[in-house]
């Protein structure tokens, strides 16, 4: 007790001297003012969608001129959590938070840093509610409460050069097995097949989860401890990869994500595993990549299961269950989610709007997009990242890790899968 | 051997010292080719960089300076860490100097034991202190301001200094106080006519530690400070650092506009000090 | 002279204000630390005590804790030995030789003032099995090993690789560390010892290495601690991969504080840390004996 209060007596002093430097904003009558944290900036940023992000702010700060305000606190990827925990601590949480699903998104909400959004969706703002494609706020509902908002959405697909696959004249495969008869051929011809990156160990574990799921994995049932990760499903699954990863490019142990993606735009290799995201970069990067990219479903394992699922993940904005300026909150998210951002995120950022009522023209949006568009057409359903929809963000780290040791040959299929299934038994099942 | 010593006149390089020369100005080239390296991608394309990251650009993109000055806001930055810097560099040799004056030169039972608890400092990962520090700092109005940066900064430099300083306080000969006292002079007297100017070396050398590691310093800046306008340089830094990729031409120009000032005012200081210690040595 | 070096009030006055802030913003903190280390803790939501659960899982199932511990001991041991030795080399060639002493000197010192964050990046675009090393050694038909994703061996090559990049860029600091202290020594001390008729050597045996051993204990205690709590080069070279291979223990505790969100847990290693560099450091004090100038 004592030193708590020589220690304030202390800091009172400094803070004493502290409005030297500091000045402290006093508010007047001004506009409501709130804050948005994020995960780049947005002004240095050559990242489209985060460019996007900017647009929109700017946007609600012209439009609410006086009424209300943003004002983005920005981090870079790799701080985000931390600045965003310490804030939390200390009761500072942000008004709008960027969150990615799954498990990331499970600490937020089950600290109770996030509010519930379920009313004001469906009774309050039932128009806005409306207009969002069914299904997408699944991965966002809590015990049928919702907690985010999203904000786009992207597909993981396997995207090929037309003209290698023209060359060594084959087609797009639809069977794993296809799959390694279509490498073998663009091998023979002289092509590096796949570009994939296990240095950034989530590019490789993307391949890995595909795998899984069209092999039939079901990790619900992982989760309810219904089956195990030494089932067969899984060992086939790693079997596959170490199989399939014969094809990657020389260097895929030590490449980067960045690298990898290069090595496609660049035309160095034909095909390549990744979210859609890579549309702008790939596009930003070469001249000449668009028309020569094209876009097939990753393919069936003969005997798996329903080869029409699709990964994907949204971007999910969370409203902080302490903000005070809920109409604020409200209108910049909406601002999110309305047809002028919509449109930016499909036709510039290579986004999947979540808007169902935006029409993206798809003369002026990249031409991969549409090929992603006609996948998500026909997809049964979808399944999240692999490494964002296991229980913890450590499991997810598991799994990716020990893929990209049956990558490297560190262990055989059987032992990674043992592996994830001892973390298991020692975390998540106990 | 003992004239080489001792007049620097010309004379013929003994086969002993063309050896060490060698060897240096080989170090020297593996300590200076990843500099050259950084400048020569602070010109080129993004482009460029992953497909011929070793080859001399083709053309010279100035701009990317220009760019990266004002897209990371450089300036304001620059200034905030000048400021943040200085200001912890000036109280902690301070703070630091005394306490080492009292745990080196004074006779007191615990001095021994305070120098080992100030030891302690150096040993705490700052990532686990953080949320607690800013928790603190939150409640108390101090994040977000480049004070409430200072703070941490100026307690996070001070084992370090206290190390440093009592080191060469304590390889100061006795006579010179014993003497000094003699003369007349008290405790603070000793400290400040004599310690202290004795001292430069010391005070270079950690300062120069204490000033690089709160200029290259991120987590506390990044977590602490919000304000665009009050962000320092390595958290500016970070702005070229995309979620999916990274500007790598822009980051390391702006990489090289941080640490000019370093180099010059180390280049300054530490040739100034090691002039003053030759004639002090010569002299003496 | 005794009596005023026992100023009882100017040791006050002395040690005052680093020993406030000192408390006050770092050891308070530091307590608050132990105790969560004794909690399950994920800062969002209050700590709950759970006892000695997190030292028990630290040190009975955590396999990744045994890999970061090898790693940083390894890494300990090897950059005191080699940072010494280089450390004093450089600082005695550099203080004899006639010509160029601050060019040089600048110029090793140099990638102490770079931050960290930009030479990991930096080096790992050099072992970069694509850009990299690589590509020269296979010019003359040699090919490379995977410098960064390697995973034999008890300890690993990426670990080699951090360990020879932190000397490179860390020795600069030994050897203005010794440079300061050697430039301290009074010439008339050799000059008389040549006079003598000691040899280079025999000086350096018998003069400098002597007067620079308090010197000594300084700066290998702060490789010591420097290299236990070491975390740049590795986050930004390797982060702790592949498969955790090249974890240290700051790497770890940042990953399970910061991408776990288990701050309990993470606040177990950094006690395991402290308690490692405190005990280090008195073996240092203990092995190294000085005897100090009493005045």
């Amino acid at each position: 007790m004592t030193k708590r209060r020589l220690m304030a007596a202390v800091l009172s002093t400094a803070m004493a001297a502290s409005a030297l430097f500091a000045a402290v904003p006093v508010q007047a009558e001004g506009p409501e003012e709130i804050t948005w944290m994020f995960w780049d900036d947005l002004q240095a940023t050559t990242d489209t969608t985060s460019l996007g992000y900017a647009q929109v702010l700017e946007r609600f700060n012209a439009e609410y001129e006086g009424q209300y305000h943003v004002t983005a606190i920005t981090t870079n990827l790799e701080e985000y959590d931390g600045k965003l925990n310490a804030l939390i601590a200390a009761g500072q949480t942000p008004d709008v938070y960027i969150c990615n699903p799954g498990p990331n998104m499970d600490v937020y909400v089950e600290a109770g840093a996030a509010a519930d959004l379920t009313d004001i969706l469906t009774n309050q703002e039932a128009d806005w509610y409306a207009t969002f494609t069914d299904g997408i706020f699944d991965r966002m509902t809590y015990d049928g409460k919702i907690m985010g908002i999203p904000t786009c959405f992207q597909a993981a697909c396997v995207y090929y050069n037309t003209e290698m696959f023209a060359n060594a004249g084959v087609d797009v495969p639809t069977t794993f097995d296809e799959l390694l008869t279509v490498c073998q051929t663009l091998q023979d011809a002289g092509y590096t097949p796949i570009s994939c990156s296990a240095g950034t160990a989530w590019c490789l574990s993307m391949i890995a989860g595909y795998l899984c799921d069209r092999q039939g994995a079901d990790l619900n049932a992982i989760a309810a401890h219904e089956a195990n990760w030494t089932d067969d499903v899984f060992v086939q699954a790693a079997t596959k990869l170490q199989t399939l990863s014969q094809y990657f490019q020389p260097t895929a142990a030590g490449d980067s994500n960045d690298q990898a993606t290069a090595a496609f735009y660049n035309e160095e290799a034909a095909m390549l595993v990744q979210g859609s995201w890579v549309i702008g970069q790939m596009n930003g990067a070469s001249d000449t990549i668009e028309d020569k990219c094209g876009v097939f479903q990753f393919p069936a394992i003969e005997g798996g299961a329903d080869p029409n699922r699709t990964i994907v993940k949204t971007d999910n904005l969370l409203m902080s269950s302490t903000t005070e300026h809920q109409d604020a909150v409200i209108a910049l998210m909406k601002m999110f989610t309305d047809e002028t951002a919509q449109k930016y995120m499909a036709e510039v950022a290579g986004k999947f709007p979540i808007n169902k009522n935006v029409e993206i023209d798809y003369d002026v949006a990249p031409a991969q997009l549409k090929y992603v568009q006609d996948i998500m057409a026909n997809a049964t359903g979808t399944l999240g990242f692999y490494n964002e929809s296991l229980d913890s963000v450590e499991a997810g780290d598991c799994f990716d890790n020990a893929m990209v040791d049956v990558f490297l040959g560190n262990q055989t299929p059987e032992e990674a899968c043992q592996t994830i299934q001892t973390y298991y038994e020692d975390n998540v099942w106990e | 051997m003992k004239k080489n010593q001792m007049n620097k006149t010309r004379k013929p390089l003994s086969p002993v010292m063309i050896v060490i020369y060698v060897l240096l100005v080989l170090l020297a080239v593996v300590y200076l080719a990843p500099l050259f390296w950084m400048l020569m991608v602070s010109v080129k394309e993004n482009k460029e960089v992953m497909s011929a990251p070793f080859g001399l650009p083709t053309t010279i993109h100035w701009i990317n300076y220009q760019e990266a000055w004002t897209l990371g806001k450089l300036g304001i930055a620059l200034l905030n860490s000048v400021l943040v810097c200085t200001v912890t560099l000036i109280f902690s040799l301070i703070f630091g100097s005394m306490a080492a004056f009292a745990i080196a030169r004074m006779r007191w039972k615990l001095s021994g034991a305070i120098a080992t608890f100030f030891m302690i400092g150096m040993m705490v990962p700052v990532h686990c202190i953080l949320i607690p520090l800013f928790v603190r700092f939150a409640h108390l109005g101090l994040t977000n301001s480049r004070f409430g940066l200072m703070l941490p900064y100026i307690t996070f430099s001070l084992p370090m200094t206290i190390f440093l300083l009592t080191g060469f306080f304590k390889s100061m000969p006795g006579e010179l106080f014993e003497s000094a006292a003699i003369d007349g002079c008290g405790i603070y007297g000793c400290f400040f006519r004599i310690a202290l100017p004795l001292c430069r070396t010391g005070f270079f050398v950690s300062g120069l530690m204490t000033f690089i590691n709160n200029w290259n310093e991120l987590l506390l800046a990044m977590v602490f400070i919000s304000d665009p306008a009050r962000k320092t340089l390595p958290v500016t830094l970070t702005y070229f650092v995309g979620p999916y990729a990274t500007n790598y031409v822009q980051m390391f120009a702006a990489i090289i506009i941080a640490i000019a000032p370093t180099i010059v005012v180390y280049c300054l200081f530490s040739n100034q000090i090691v002039e003053g210690l030759t004639t002090g040595a010569v002299k003496g | 002279m005794d009596k005023i070096l026992r100023d009882k009030k100017a040791i006050c006055v002395f040690i005052a204000p680093a020993l406030i802030m000192f408390v006050v913003i770092l050891i308070i903190p530091m307590i608050q630390m132990l105790y969560y280390s004794l909690c399950d803790y994920a800062a969002l939501t209050p700590p709950k005590f759970v006892g000695l659960a997190n030292y028990k899982k630290l040190f009975f199932k955590d396999s990744t804790f045994k890999i970061a511990l090898k790693n940083s001991i390894f890494f300990m041991i090897f950059s005191a030995v080699t940072q010494q030795i280089i450390g004093v080399l450089l600082a005695v060639f550099l203080t004899n030789i006639p010509k160029g002493r601050n060019v040089f000197k600048n110029i090793y010192y140099l990638p102490c003032v770079l931050s960290s964050a930009a030479l990991g990046l930096l080096w790992a675009f050099l072992f970069n099995p694509k850009i990299g090393i690589n590509q020269l050694l296979a010019k003359i038909g040699i090919e490379g090993p995977l410098w960064l994703m390697d995973s034999k061996g008890f300890i690993v090559l990426p670990m080699w690789v951090i360990a020879f990049v932190a000397l490179w860029q860390y020795v600069g600091q030994n050897m203005m560390l010794y440079m300061a202290q050697i430039t301290g020594i009074s010439r008339d001390v050799y000059e008389a010892a040549y006079i003598d008729g000691a040899s280079k050597p025999k000086a350096f045996r018998y003069i400098t290495l002597p007067l620079i051993k308090p010197m000594m204990i300084t700066s290998i205690s702060l490789n010591c601690i420097g290299s236990l709590k070491f975390f740049d080069l590795v986050y930004n070279m390797t982060q702790g991969g592949p498969n955790h291979r090249t974890e240290v223990l700051a790497t770890e505790l940042y990953a399970e504080g910061f991408n776990y969100f288990k701050y309990g847990y993470a606040s177990a290693i950094s006690v395991v840390l402290l308690v490692l560099c405190l005990v280090v450091t008195l073996l240092v004090k203990k092995v190294i004996k000085v005897e100090t100038y009493e005045g």
